[in-house]
């Protein structure tokens, strides 16, 4: 008989009903915190850190100066630019609570197993009735593997398909522990060249491409491609990825994921620049549509979207 | 039906599901194309006949001059068939034009003669002769109407809750009542030669010593005149088609004209003999209940059930041609019009009648009755694509998925129908009701949203709109509208100690309120029956015959009146903010609150053009774009049109209580004096999140409507029901509401139907649907209307459609009464870029991200707009 253990904790910076692009069906997406990765294009960039992070809208603000008294550490002053002294903000939260316009959100919560369930079951009727269930994703749900393994644990308890985003990087131990407990995994491959790979993520691919191999063992595997202009945009790259993908263990299916700029806004709000800069566009659907091509001609399935 | 499991769809994208739409005739186009491009007459002949009869019937019982109206109609009335038509019958001379329903009220026309041809929602052309006709016309009804009877019975008490805008009568006080769904399946197998009959036989048995003999022999009468005149009138466009036959040189035409004259000699007078015959049928009886009366919302209702048998046994029909004839029929139907005054024809631009088609369902023994003419009807909307009909879709546990798959397919085309209503839901609260349960299997929805026994019901649906919070209003100010005693003395709120004190005289003001909105209602449905009872509808209700009784008086099997609540979401959320933040958390006292109420949070009332809060008016169906001093003229027009119906009682007296609004003070202080409150206010958490505890405020507010309403008897001998549901016009009764405890300025508008007040549901469709479904639907026995609003690219490839199709399944198992869903256009794209505030709920969502769509950068957005085409 399998424990679970319903009191376990895991920081989680956003619980998302009704995704429909992230596994079958209708799905809930719990996104939690902490990711090895920094991908340049990243559209979560509050993920990244394994702690809680502030967020500042400034157009919300009333300048009432509340939050200033709150800090404990002086790292809001109205001069200061975004308001927020990143170097010494240590994601506390003091701010935020106090705030009544909500300009300062503080992204990262403690939640335990039990109650991300009890928010979760709240949509198990659609989860019924579309073939849908709960995706995990980040962040790098690895990173917070013992918890993600006791949610997935508790998900099948409840009869529910699960699906995890995943950029594959993570410890053997954790490998081991958590794709057991999930349905599909929508495994991340950016390039297949580490020089590449490590340019654009801040990480080589090692690691992931020898994890990608156990996950297909583990469960069934989804091939995810962001495919982002002037990183992977190329048919050379996703001949290489089909052919990568093609050596996995009863994975038959690539999903190109258009680039978008729907995380831009982020950055200003967390006091940050947007590594890619502003003035790429996001992938034409017809850039997506010849990748399409070159992914069954290798004899797979393509989704472009998820 | 695809065979593949949402899974294995999820790796293959292989469309199986959506099955596309095929173009339309050349025909079907050419008539859909002469509506888009005609200019709606006010016309003046159904005026002129109809006061001609009530000069020449002064003597005579209400039934028989009622008989005489539409035998004179019928016999006298213009008969034209327009080109290209296969099915022939119309109510007015030029496309999409209207009468007036003189009898009923009149003044307001003449009040608007100067500006309805060029208002810019549903003008109406009117020639200068048909001015001076109307003019005439109109002298002979001066204290003559059936609103002057009707409002000449209503207490002071009542009036004086109108004049205040507590609730609205006006439908029925101002027009005919319409709304029922009468018996057109018998008519398709008998003719209107079993009518007769059947009256003839009931004429017969009379027990002439009886003193109910004479009305029943009154009635029995005036039926026969009007059922006489109705064969005559088809007898007429068979004469007509023939010689318009005669005339035609062109053969394929001269073939159809012969046809339809054909057709016209048989049916309605007899009995259909094929598929073909049953449409003409079906529409002649449909029409003439429009020209009997001028109510709105005669619901054709389960068209698919009733015309199936005559597509399954006519050897001759053909698909292709079963669909260009039912092409035909919603065309006629958007061929219909009815004119309003200005400001109510902005709240429900679009020329619309509400005529509901509604499909699928069960019979008696609930047997699914899906079937070809159900595929076929939601073809039909996707080539007319006109307001008209409403077409409405039954589901049930047992609703085929491929049939629930192309519903949704037609969703998408973004005409904001079908409708969906839950069979599960509904037809328990029909029992609960009284209605046997093989009976309630078989209902229908009709209308906008309300459930009808089809021929054997007279709902009285919207019967008023209630509007809950200015009873809230009145309520934090004891029983007070600008000082003056409107309700009852229930304390000064700013001494309760707990919500339970302020639940209490809230409840105690409801109960007062909602009496004198029911005698307003009965002094209404009371006057129809008086002196205007309706014999060709009353033959087609079951039982009328029978009791020697027209609908208006009683005759029908089951009677209702069913007035809906509106804002009750507001007036939920309200009490929420009051418990939370004053008596809970202590944020601020209620004396703070009502002096920030009173003030209007610093804002100025009514709102004027520097708070940047003052574009309510964008809202409104059609939207506008008048500057901020036209605006305020059309608030003021927007008040009168919605406490006078079309606008005729103490509209003077009106206009000041709205330049009072609320508190009668002109907003003291500033905003930033109350911006810390307005923003803990705003940020309270609020229905439509899914949140139990919050939810549950609202969900009381509905409760003791819908309790209190179903404690009243109606004139006709039924019982009141509940509704929920202010179609468009939440815009306009928030015209009403002072400053709200939600941190809503006063005069802005109130949620819409059911749904979650605007923007304030950020936790995504389930869980706005989950809050929805926790009101008590079945009790809101009269209906309840939820909308959603999707980005097209959430309802993209077959997982779209079937998603959607989970959302519907999801919300009905956790029984939510209907649905309906907006798909969201560019226009609204644009709109939710200037007040992002009001459309926190529009999400982008794509792989691993989403993001609230007004929290995109500028450029972001615009690229979102630029793709938002209604492409499917």
């Amino acid at each position: 008989m399998v424990s679970i253990n319903y009191k376990a904790e895991g920081t989680v910076f956003d619980i998302q009903r009704f995704s429909i692009h992230d596994g079958p069906g209708i799905r809930t997406i719990v996104f939690l915190k902490g990711c090895p990765l920094s991908c340049l294009w990243c559209c979560n960039p509050e993920s990244q850190s394994a702690n809680p992070v502030i967020m500042y809208q400034p157009e919300q603000c009333i300048h009432c100066g509340r939050c200033v008294q709150a800090c404990q550490n002086g790292a809001i002053s109205p001069g200061e630019p975004g308001l927020v002294d990143r170097q010494k903000c240590v994601g506390c939260g003091e701010c935020a609570s106090v705030c009544p316009a909500g300009a300062l959100v503080l992204k990262g919560e403690k939640m335990s197993v039990e109650s991300l369930i009890n928010i979760l079951k709240k949509d198990r009727a659609v989860y019924r009735k579309s073939g849908g269930g709960v995706t995990i994703s980040g962040g790098e749900p690895l990173v917070q593997w013992q918890f993600a393994t006791e949610l997935l644990k508790a998900c099948k308890a409840q009869g529910w398909h699960t699906a995890m985003e995943t950029t594959g990087l993570g410890s053997e131990e954790a490998v081991e522990s958590v794709f057991p407990y999930l349905d599909v995994a929508l495994l991340d491959i950016k390039a297949m060249d580490p020089v590449r790979h490590k340019q654009a993520t801040g990480v080589s691919n090692e690691v992931i491409h020898r994890n990608a191999v156990r996950i297909a063992e583990l469960t069934q595997v989804v091939i995810r491609v962001p495919t982002i202009p002037t990183i992977n945009d190329s048919e050379e790259e996703f001949k290489k990825i089909s052919a990568f993908a093609k050596t996995l263990n009863g994975v038959d299916t690539i999903h190109v994921l258009p680039y978008h700029t729907y995380g831009e806004n982020k950055y200003g709000l967390l006091g940050s620049e947007y590594p890619m800069g502003y003035e790429i566009q996001p992938l034409p659907r017809e850039r997506a549509e010849v990748f399409r091509k070159v992914v069954e001609e290798q004899g797979l399935h393509c989704v472009i979207g998820g | 039906m695809s065979k593949m499991t949402a899974k294995e769809r999820f790796y293959n994208e292989k469309g199986m599901i959506a099955k596309g739409f095929a173009q339309p005739t050349d025909r079907i186009k050419r008539i859909k194309q002469a509506i888009l491009d005609s200019t709606p007459v006010l016309e003046s002949e159904r005026a002129v006949l109809v006061t001609q009869v009530y000069k020449e019937t002064e003597g005579m019982t209400p039934i028989m001059r009622r008989a005489k109206v539409v035998e004179k109609l019928l016999t006298e009335g213009t008969v034209i068939i327009r080109d290209d038509e296969l099915i022939v019958g119309c109510r007015n001379i030029h496309r999409r034009s209207s009468d007036i329903g003189v009898e009923f009220s009149c003044k307001w026309v003449e009040d608007e003669f100067e500006t309805i041809a060029d208002r810019s929602t549903d003008p109406f052309y009117i020639s200068d002769e048909n001015k001076k006709i109307l003019h005439d016309t109109f002298k002979y009804w001066e204290g003559r109407t059936l609103s002057e009877y009707a409002t000449a019975t209503m207490s002071e008490e009542t009036l004086r809750a109108q004049d205040n805008g507590v609730f609205n009568v006006g439908n029925y006080l101002f027009g005919g009542v319409g709304h029922s769904v009468v018996n057109y399946e018998r008519i398709m197998a008998t003719g209107f030669t079993g009518v007769i009959e059947e009256v003839e036989a009931a004429r017969k048995s009379l027990d002439r010593s009886d003193p109910d003999s004479i009305a029943k022999e009154q009635f029995y009468e005036a039926v026969l005149i009007t059922y006489r005149a109705c064969i005559q009138y088809a007898h007429r466009y068979e004469r007509l088609a023939a010689e318009m036959a005669a005339k035609e040189s062109n053969p394929v035409r001269k073939a159809e004209l012969l046809q339809i004259s054909k057709n016209c000699q048989h049916v309605p007078e007899f009995g259909a003999r094929n598929f073909y015959e049953a449409c003409q049928s079906f529409w002649f009886v449909h029409n003439i209940l429009n020209i009997e009366t001028n109510g709105h919302s005669y619901s054709p209702g389960p068209f698919d059930r009733f015309m199936y048998p005559y597509y399954k046994n006519d050897p001759t029909i053909t698909e292709d041609f079963a669909q260009e004839l039912i092409d035909c029929i919603f065309l006629k139907m958007s061929d219909c019009n009815k004119v309003r005054d200005d400001l109510s024809a902005q709240a429900f631009a679009g020329y619309q009648l509400f005529e509901m088609i509604a499909l699928g369902g069960q019979d008696e023994g609930g047997i699914d009755q899906t079937n070809t003419i159900s595929y076929l009807c939601l073809t039909a909307l996707a080539h007319t694509g006109m307001p008209s009909p409403s077409l409405a879709v039954r589901v049930s546990n047992k609703t085929p998925d491929d049939f629930l798959y192309r519903v949704c397919e037609t969703i998408r085309l973004g005409y904001g129908m079908p409708n969906v209503f839950n069979d599960e839901v509904i037809i328990p609260a029909m029992v609960n009701r009284g209605v046997p349960l093989e009976l309630a299997r078989t209902y229908t929805p009709s209308g906008c949203v309300e459930p009808d026994l089809n021929h054997r019901y007279d709902g009285w649906h919207d019967a008023a709109s209630y509007n809950c919070a200015k009873v809230l209003d009145i309520t934090l100010h004891n029983g007070r509208v600008d000082g003056k005693l409107v309700g009852l003395e229930t304390g000064d709120v700013t001494k309760f100690t707990c919500i339970e004190e302020l639940w209490n005289a809230f409840e105690k003001q409801m109960e007062y309120f909602i009496g004198l909105m029911v005698e307003a209602d009965n002094c209404i449905d009371r006057a129809h029956g008086q002196i205007c009872p309706l014999p060709y509808q009353s033959a087609l209700i079951e039982d009328c015959i029978s009791k020697g009784k027209s609908v208006q008086e009683g005759g029908a099997r089951y009677n209702f009146s069913g007035p809906q609540g509106c804002a009750v979401i507001d007036t939920g959320d309200s009490m929420w903010c009051i418990e939370k933040n004053v008596f809970r958390d202590k944020r601020f006292t209620m004396a703070e609150l009502m002096d920030a109420l009173d003030n209007n949070f610093g804002y100025p009332i009514p709102a004027g053009s520097s708070t940047g809060h003052d574009d309510w008016g964008r809202h409104q169906a059609g939207g506008c774009c008048a500057d901020s001093s036209d605006m305020e003229s059309k608030i003021y027009e927007a008040v009168k049109a919605i406490l006078g119906g079309s606008g005729s009682v103490n509209l003077s007296d009106i206009r000041s209580t709205v330049a009072s609004c609320g508190s009668g003070a002109t907003g003291g202080g500033s905003p930033e004096k109350y911006a810390a409150m307005r923003n803990i206010l705003d940020r309270t958490e609020a229905f439509g999140n899914d949140n139990d505890e919050v939810d549950a405020y609202a969900v009381r507010v509905a409760r003791i409507y819908c309790e209190i309403v179903q404690r009243h008897r109606c004139a006709r001998g039924g019982q009141f029901q509940a509704g929920m549901y202010p179609v468009s016009a939440n815009v306009l009764y928030g015209k009403d509401v002072g400053a709200l405890p939600t941190g809503r300025l006063a005069k802005t508008p109130v949620a819409d139907g059911v749904s979650p007040r605007a923007g304030k549901d950020t936790q995504g469709p389930t869980a706005a649907a989950n809050s929805v479904s926790k009101l008590d639907h079945a009790l809101a026995s009269n209906g309840t209307l939820y909308n959603q609003k999707f980005l097209p690219s959430a309802l993209e490839g077959d997982s779209g459609i079937q998603n959607l199709a989970a959302l519907i399944r999801g919300y009905f198992e956790r029984k939510g009464m209907h649905i309906q869903f907006n798909v969201v256009d560019r226009e609204t794209l644009i709109d939710a870029q200037q007040h992002p505030q009001d459309y926190k709920d529009l999400v982008i969502r794509v792989a691993g991200y989403s993001a609230q769509f007004i929290s995109l950068a500028k450029e972001v957005q615009d690229g979102i707009i630029a793709r938002t085409e209604q492409t499917f």
